[in-house]
């Protein structure tokens, strides 16, 4: 490798331990469909710097969010640029999901002993669906606020606990301030947090058990 | 060239590339306003109230940027003419009080004292007290205060 990582790995020597997972073969029938789920995680990592940045600016309140959204579209420089790229990126992580779960499904790579990781694979997805849920509310404008009232009613539907379900979620009957809050907190806090974890999990297992050749 | 150093340097030149979003991240975290600091002056007391000889403690008020901000400042009178002392302690910037027995000021935060002239007598300040501008107009005195 480059003349910097030489200069940091005689000293620190990183490259040793990894080296099982560095070496360790493919096998050789594997096509570019096989990126989709590193693409996907791509997707993750600018979610994160691009969210990273969106907080410095965002205010979470009920009275300054749009504001404060407006003012990180239009005058602070490339602020419209990374406001797009976190929407954008948004978008293209659940579709390179979406798309890596049908490979996975069309390669049979879901079968014993990888069982566990379709599971944290679907977990993943949903919590991303749960992510791009939370965050659309946040520039608090009349799209976001009607979008978030239609979906919390929907959650008011499911039997019996539905209405318990739906105060639960939004701090209320309605969507108001509380509302933006909580989804605030989900969105920057609780669900990255989840995927994070569940992402470790995800690729540990991959690497322990190694790409699937049952096809 | 053959495949492997291909992608190698597409690789690199990925890295390279990378120091581009640095450029705008740096643009995009500076801030866009940043206020020049001004000297205002501000009216604080009549010529009248001002002591013959010593010092004196005054409070004033005024806007600052549509909001109501209120301070004091110690005036003293001598040989010399006027002088104003900033009440904070050039130490942490706690706000200093006068002691009219020892004739010292005394910052209760950490044990700094000044003398009347407002040079440090003992406590860990490293500057003596900031003078502030001051001024007499018509009978009135005016502090001028970077705002």
């Amino acid at each position: 490798m480059g003349k910097l990582f030489d200069w940091f790995d005689s000293r620190f020597a990183v490259k040793a331990p990894h080296r099982r997972f560095f070496e360790r073969s493919i096998p050789p029938n594997l096509n570019y469909t096989y990126c989709f789920g590193g693409i996907a995680f791509t997707y993750f990592l600018i979610l994160v710097l691009s969210g990273l940045l969106l907080s410095i600016f965002y205010v979470p309140s009920e009275k300054e969010a749009y504001k404060s959204v407006v003012m990180i579209t239009n005058d602070i420089p490339f602020g419209w640029l990374i406001r797009g790229v976190h929407k954008w990126s948004a978008s293209l992580f659940i579709i390179f999901i979406i798309l890596h779960a049908i490979r996975v499904f069309v390669s049979k790579a879901y079968r014993p002993p990888r069982e566990l990781n379709w599971v944290i694979g679907t977990s993943i997805f949903v919590i991303a669906m749960a992510s791009g849920f939370t965050g659309y509310l946040l520039p608090w404008d009349q799209k976001a606020y009607w979008a978030t009232e239609v979906g919390t009613s929907m959650v008011g539907t499911i039997p019996l606990i539905g209405k318990s379900l739906m105060y639960m979620i939004g701090g209320g009957s309605e969507v108001t301030g509380t509302t933006l809050i909580r989804f605030f907190s989900l969105h920057v806090l609780f669900l990255p947090l989840m995927i994070g974890i569940l992402l470790w999990l995800h690729f540990h297992i991959v690497k322990r058990q190694g790409i699937s050749t049952n096809l | 060239m053959d495949r492997r150093n291909f992608l190698k340097r597409v690789v690199k030149l990925f890295f390279l590339s990378l120091n581009l979003s640095l450029i705008i991240i740096i643009s995009y975290l500076y801030p866009s306003k940043i206020k020049q600091k001004r000297l205002l002056n501000i009216y604080v007391t009549d010529e009248e109230f001002l002591p013959k000889k010593g010092i004196k403690r005054f409070e004033y008020s005024f806007d600052k940027d549509g909001e109501r901000v209120t301070n004091f400042v110690f005036i003293k009178r001598d040989e010399e003419g006027l002088t104003a002392f900033s009440p904070f302690c050039t130490h942490l910037g706690c706000l200093i009080r006068w002691n009219n027995i020892h004739k010292e000021f005394i910052c209760a935060c950490h044990g700094g004292r000044f003398d009347k002239e407002g040079n440090v007598i003992a406590g860990p300040p490293p500057r003596p007290l900031e003078r502030m501008p001051i001024e007499i107009k018509d009978g009135k005195v005016f502090l001028g205060i970077k705002a």
